[in-house]
C-alpha cells in the first residue's frame, strides 16, 4: 500500500519494525490518520479558545468571593450564594424567554422550511439566502431598528396615529423582548429545519399517501419524524443562545426584563465578583453543555450535512 | 402461459380512455385507450423517457391526466387521490420508511386505518411467513436489510394494505442478475397465490416475459404494441419492437419495381415475407438466433458468404459477427458446442429463411 | 401529491413574503432613520436630510473603528478558513475513529452564549496576562466563527467524490500535487463562501467583541454604546453603511456562484 492510498482510505498503518516501542508506534499511527491531522488545528484552537477558559470558570467558581486569583482554598460559598440570592428570577427568565421564542419558531419555521423545500424548487435556495443573509447585519443594529419601528412617535405609531389610532410604545416590556428573540433567531432555527425538511424523501411520502395515510398522518408518521434530526438542532440552537441573550433583553426589554447572562456580565464587570460570576457561568455552562450533548447523542450529524 | 388472449374472457379492471398527460405542451402520455383484465400480470415495457413512469403515476393517483378518463370497475376515477384508491404501487427505490422497523413497515397501511396492534402483528406475520422473511425481522430496521430483503418488506407491506390492482415501478432494476432472476419468479407465484391485478413497469422485456400475462410496449408516450409475451416474441409489429426485444440484425432495404426487396448498402436481393401495401424503402430484421451457418449443400432462402470477424461467449450461446461484402455486418448466434462451419481462414456461409425474418415498410413504421 | 394546489402556492407564497418583509423591516427602519433631519426619530419624517452621512465621513473616531472591525474581520476570515478547510476535510472526508466525537465538539462553541463565551475568554486572557486589544478579539472571534466556517465548508466536502483524488494519485501525483491541482480547486466555492461569511460573522459580530477588545472598538461595539449613552441619527447612517457593504458582498459571492455554477453546466452541456 502506498503512503497516498493510505491518505485516501484514512486507514492507520502497522509500524514494520520491532524496535520502535509501543508509544513511537502509536504516535506514528496518529500522525499517518489523515483525518487525525486535519482535525488538530482547529482541535488546538478548541482545547486553548473553548475549554481552556471553561475550565478556568470553573475553577473561579470555587475560589472565596472577590478574590483575583487562583491560589486559595477551595469553596462552594459562591454556589450557596446563587440559591440564597434572587437569580433564580433571572434564571426563570431566561428559561421562560428561551422555552417561548422555541415554541414560537418551531410553529412559525415548519411551514415555512416546508414552503422553501418543496413549493419553491429551485428558487427556494435564493429565498433561504435572502432570509438568512440578515446575520450578516449586527444583531443590536436590527434591534435597534426594531426600537425605533415600536417606539412612541415610531414607524408603527406614527403609521397608526395617520388613521387615527393612539396607542402606546410596546417597548421595554417581556413580549417586546421575545419579539426581539424570535426575530434574531428565526435563521437559526429555519436554516436546520431546512436541512432536516429536505432529508425527507418524496417517494417515501408518496408510499405512505399511496398506503392510504391522510395528510395529517403523513405528517405525524412520515415527515416530522424524518425532519427530526434538523428540527430537533435548530431547537437546541435556539434554546440555548437565547437561554444566553443579553443584547435582545438590554434594547427591547430595558430595564423590564433582566436575563441570566446579565446579571453575569455584571458580577464579572461592575461588581467585580470574579468568582460568584463564574460559578453563574458554570450552571450556564452545564446547561448548554448538558443540553448539547444529551441532543447531539441521537443526531447523526453526517445525514444533516452530507445530504446530497 | 395462457395461449389465448384472456381478453375475451376477463372482464376489465382498470380502462383508460384518451388518456394524455402533457407537461409544458409535451405529450409525456399520447392518448392512451387501454384496458387491463381483472387478475392478470400485465407489464408496460419502455426504454426510459417512453412515458411509462408518468403513466403509472396517474394509474394510482400521484399525478392527474391532462385530458381523457381512467375507470376503476367503470367507475371515474380521475379526481380520487392516491390514499383513496384501492390501488397500491410498489416504488422503485422501495419507499421504505427509514425510521422504521421492517414490522412497522408492513403495518404501516393497517395503522392507518386504525387495526388493533394484535391483528396487525398477527397479518405482518403472516405476510412475513409468506414472503420468507425470517421472524426475528420483524423488530430489525429497514437500513440493516440487503437489497433481497427490501424487495420482499416493500411487496409485504404493499400486500398488508390489499389493493385490488398492485403496481410496480422497476422495484428489481438495482438488484444483481440471480437475485433479480429469483424475485421475478417469486412475484410470479404471489401473483398466482393472490389472484390480483398486477401491473408492472419495466425497460426489460426479457423481465416482462418470464412474468406477464400480456405486454404492452410502449414508445414516445403511446403503446406500439400489446399482446401475450408470445406474440410480442413472435410477431413484433415495428421495428422498434423487435429491436427493443435485443441485438438483431437490422438492413435498411428498398423496393424495385419489379418487387425485388434488395440491401440499400450492398445491392443484394433479399428473400422476404410479403408484406400488404406498396411501399418505397422499409427495414429487414432478422434475429441472431435465426440465423444459421449452412454447411455445404445445406438450404436456406437467403444465403451470404462472409468472413467472421469476432466471436463472443454468450454463457450457453456464442455470438458471431460476420462480414458480408464491404461494409455489412451481421450477427449470427447458434449453441455453444456446434462449431461454425467455414475455413481455417474464417469463410463462412450464412443464411436464413424468410418466414424467420421481419419486413417493415417505412411508411407503417413507428418509433 | 407534491401538485401544490394554486391556493396552497398563493398562501406559502404570501407566508414567505410576510417572512422577508419581517426580516428586512428593521433594516428598512433603520435606512429611512439615517436620512431624517431632526436629531429624534419621528415617523412620518418631517424632514430629510443626508447631513449624518457627511458626519459620519468626517468623524475620525468612527474611521478608527472602521479600521478596527475591518483589520478583525480579514484577520479572522483569513484564519478562520484556514483552519475550517482542515477542520472540514476532517468533519467529511476522511473516516476515522474519533470523527463522529469530534464533529460533536465542534459543534459545541456555536452551541453556546456568546455573551458568556466572551466573559470566560476575558477570564482566560486577564489569567494569562494578556492585554485585551483587537489582537485578542481576533481570537476570540475565531474560536466562534471557524467552527461555524468549518460546517459551511463541510457541506460541499460531503458531495466531494474521493475518487477524483484517488485518479490524481494513480497519475503520479504527490500529496501536495493532489491538493494542489485537485482537491482545492474543486473545494474552491465552498471554501470562499465559508471566507465570505467569516468575515461578515465577524464583521457584525457584538458580544464577543464587547468582552474582548479592550480598549479598542468596533463599530457593532460603537452603535452599542450610543444606542444606550445618547442616540444620534449617526448610528443609523453608519448602520446604513455597513448594511450596504455587507448585501454588496453578499450579492457578489452570490453572482460569482451562479456564474460558475452556470459555465460548469455549459461545459458539461458542450461535452456532450
Amino acid at each position: 500500500m502506498t503512503d497516498a492510498s493510505r491518505l485516501i482510505s484514512g486507514e492507520t498503518v502497522a509500524a514494520t519494525t520491532n524496535e520502535t516501542s509501543q508509544l513511537a508506534r502509536r504516535l506514528k499511527e496518529a500522525l499517518t490518520n489523515p483525518g487525525l491531522v486535519a482535525a488538530i488545528p482547529i482541535g488546538l484552537l478548541f482545547v486553548f479558545g473553548f475549554l481552556g477558559p471553561l475550565a478556568l470558570v470553573l475553577a473561579f467558581s470555587v475560589m472565596p468571593a472577590s478574590s483575583f486569583s487562583l491560589a486559595q482554598a477551595p469553596t462552594f460559598e459562591n454556589y450557596a450564594a446563587i440559591f440564597s440570592n434572587s437569580y433564580y428570577i433571572s434564571f426563570g427568565i431566561s428559561l421562560f424567554l428561551a422555552a417561548a421564542t422555541v415554541a414560537i419558531l418551531l410553529l412559525v419555521c415548519y411551514p415555512l422550511a416546508v414552503a422553501l423545500v418543496r413549493v419553491f424548487g429551485k428558487k427556494g435556495a435564493l429565498l433561504t439566502l435572502l432570509i438568512t443573509a440578515p446575520l450578516f447585519v449586527a444583531d443590536n443594529l436590527r434591534l435597534t431598528g426594531w426600537m425605533l419601528f415600536f417606539v412612541k412617535g415610531g414607524v408603527l405609531s406614527g403609521t397608526l396615529a395617520y388613521f387615527g389610532v393612539e396607542m402606546d410604545s410596546i417597548l421595554y416590556t417581556m413580549g417586546a423582548t421575545l419579539f426581539g428573540l424570535v426575530y434574531i433567531y428565526l435563521p437559526f432555527m429555519l436554516f436546520p429545519m431546512v436541512l432536516g425538511v429536505s432529508m425527507v424523501p418524496p417517494q417515501v411520502r408518496e408510499a405512505a399517501f399511496d398506503l392510504g395515510a391522510t395528510r395529517f398522518q403523513i405528517l405525524k408518521e412520515i415527515d416530522i419524524p424524518l425532519a427530526m434530526p434538523g428540527i430537533l438542532m435548530g431547537a437546541l440552537m435556539c434554546f440555548i443562545l437565547t437561554a444566553g441573550a443579553i443584547t435582545e433583553a438590554k434594547v427591547m426589554g430595558g430595564t423590564a426584563v433582566v436575563t441570566i447572562a446579565q446579571d453575569i456580565q455584571k458580577e464579572f464587570t461592575f461588581a467585580q465578583n470574579w468568582p460568584r460570576g463564574s460559578a453563574l457561568s458554570v450552571v450556564m455552562i452545564l446547561l448548554a453543555g448538558g443540553l448539547s450533548l444529551a441532543l447531539l447523542k441521537r443526531i447523526d450529524l453526517d445525514t444533516i450535512f452530507g445530504r446530497k | 402461459m395462457t395461449a389465448t388472449s384472456p381478453a375475451d374472457i376477463r372482464r376489465p379492471i382498470l380502462q383508460l380512455r384518451g388518456v394524455d398527460k402533457l407537461f409544458n405542451d409535451f405529450p409525456a402520455v399520447d392518448r392512451i385507450n387501454l384496458d387491463i383484465h381483472e387478475g392478470e400480470f400485465f407489464t408496460i415495457v419502455g426504454p426510459s423517457g417512453s412515458g411509462k413512469t408518468t403513466m403509472v403515476r396517474m394509474l394510482v393517483g400521484m399525478d392527474k391526466p391532462t385530458n381523457g378518463d381512467i375507470l376503476l370497475r367503470g367507475k371515474r376515477i380521475n379526481d380520487l387521490p392516491a390514499n383513496k384508491r384501492p390501488t397500491c404501487m410498489v416504488f422503485q427505490s422501495l419507499a421504505l420508511f427509514p425510521h422504521r422497523s421492517v414490522g412497522q413497515n408492513i403495518e404501516f397501511p393497517l395503522k392507518i386505518r386504525g387495526v388493533s396492534a394484535e391483528e396487525r402483528k398477527a397479518r405482518a406475520m403472516e405476510l412475513m411467513a409468506q414472503l420468507r422473511l425470517p421472524e426475528s425481522y420483524y423488530r430489525k430496521s429497514v437500513m440493516q436489510c440487503s437489497g433481497g430483503e427490501r424487495q420482499r418488506v416493500a411487496l409485504a407491506r404493499a400486500l398488508a394494505f390489499d389493493p385490488d390492482i398492485l403496481f410496480f415501478d422497476e422495484p428489481l432494476s438495482a438488484l444483481d442478475y440471480r437475485l433479480r432472476k429469483l424475485l421475478e419468479k417469486e412475484l410470479k407465484d404471489i401473483h398466482r397465490a393472490t389472484g390480483k391485478t398486477f401491473v408492472y413497469i419495466t425497460h426489460s422485456l426479457e423481465e416482462a416475459m418470464v412474468m406477464s400475462d400480456r405486454i404492452g410496449v410502449m414508445n414516445k408516450g403511446r403503446f406500439v404494441q400489446i399482446g401475450t409475451p408470445r406474440e410480442i416474441y413472435g410477431s413484433p409489429q415495428t421495428r422498434f419492437v423487435s429491436e427493443f426485444m435485443g441485438e438483431v440484425n437490422v438492413i435498411d432495404v428498398s423496393r424495385r419495381e419489379d418487387g425485388t426487396v434488395v440491401d440499400m448498402l450492398t445491392g443484394s436481393a433479399y428473400a422476404t415475407p410479403s408484406v400488404a401495401g406498396a411501399f418505397e424503402t422499409g427495414t429487414l430484421v432478422v434475429r441472431p438466433e435465426d440465423m444459421r451457418f449452412l454447411a455445404d449443400g445445406a438450404e436456406a432462402d437467403n444465403r451470404l458468404s462472409g468472413v467472421i470477424c469476432n466471436e463472443y461467449l454468450l454463457g450457453s450461446r456464442v455470438q458471431y459477427q460476420v462480414r458480408v461484402g464491404e461494409a455489412r455486418i451481421l450477427l449470427v448466434e447458434k449453441l455453444r458446442d456446434q462449431n461454425p462451419e467455414g475455413d481455417s481462414d474464417g469463410a463462412v456461409t450464412i443464411g436464413w429463411n424468410s418466414k424467420d425474418s421481419m419486413l417493415f415498410p417505412a411508411n407503417r413504421l413507428q418509433g | 401529491m407534491n401538485d401544490f394546489s394554486r391556493t396552497a402556492r398563493y398562501l406559502y407564497g404570501s407566508l414567505v413574503a410576510l417572512l422577508l418583509l419581517f426580516m428586512y423591516l428593521p433594516m428598512l427602519t433603520i435606512a429611512l432613520a439615517s436620512l431624517s433631519r431632526s436629531k429624534y426619530f419621528r415617523f412620518p419624517i418631517p424632514a430629510w436630510s443626508t447631513n449624518w452621512y457627511s458626519e459620519v465621513f468626517q468623524s475620525l473616531s468612527i474611521r478608527d473603528f472602521f479600521w478596527t472591525s475591518l483589520i478583525i474581520a480579514v484577520l479572522v476570515a483569513l484564519v478562520s478558513t484556514v483552519l475550517a478547510f482542515f477542520g472540514a476535510l476532517a468533519f467529511a472526508r476522511y473516516r476515522w475513529k474519533g470523527r463522529k466525537l469530534y464533529q460533536k465538539l465542534l459543534l459545541l462553541p456555536i452551541l453556546f452564549p456568546q455573551a458568556v463565551l466572551g466573559l470566560a475568554l476575558l477570564l482566560w486572557f486577564t489569567a494569562l496576562g494578556i492585554e485585551t486589544s483587537w489582537r485578542s478579539a481576533v481570537f476570540a472571534h475565531v474560536v466562534w466563527i471557524a467552527p461555524i466556517t468549518t460546517l459551511v465548508i463541510a457541506i460541499p466536502v460531503y458531495g466531494f467524490d474521493p475518487s477524483v483524488e484517488e485518479a490524481a494519485y494513480d497519475l503520479g501525483a504527490t500529496r501536495w500535487q493532489v491538493m494542489r491541482e485537485v482537491t482545492l480547486p474543486l473545494l474552491a466555492p465552498g471554501i470562499l463562501s465559508g471566507f465570505v461569511s467569516a468575515f461578515l460573522l465577524s464583521w457584525a459580530n457584538f458580544p464577543l467583541s464587547m468582552f474582548s477588545t479592550g480598549a479598542d472598538q468596533t463599530i457593532p461595539e460603537w452603535i452599542s454604546a450610543k444606542v444606550q449613552s445618547g442616540y444620534t441619527p449617526q448610528v443609523p447612517a453608519v448602520g446604513t453603511l455597513m448594511m450596504a457593504g455587507a448585501g454588496l458582498i453578499l450579492a457578489a459571492g452570490y453572482t460569482a456562484a451562479a456564474f460558475q455554477s452556470h459555465r460548469r453546466r455549459r461545459l458539461v452541456a458542450e461535452g456532450h
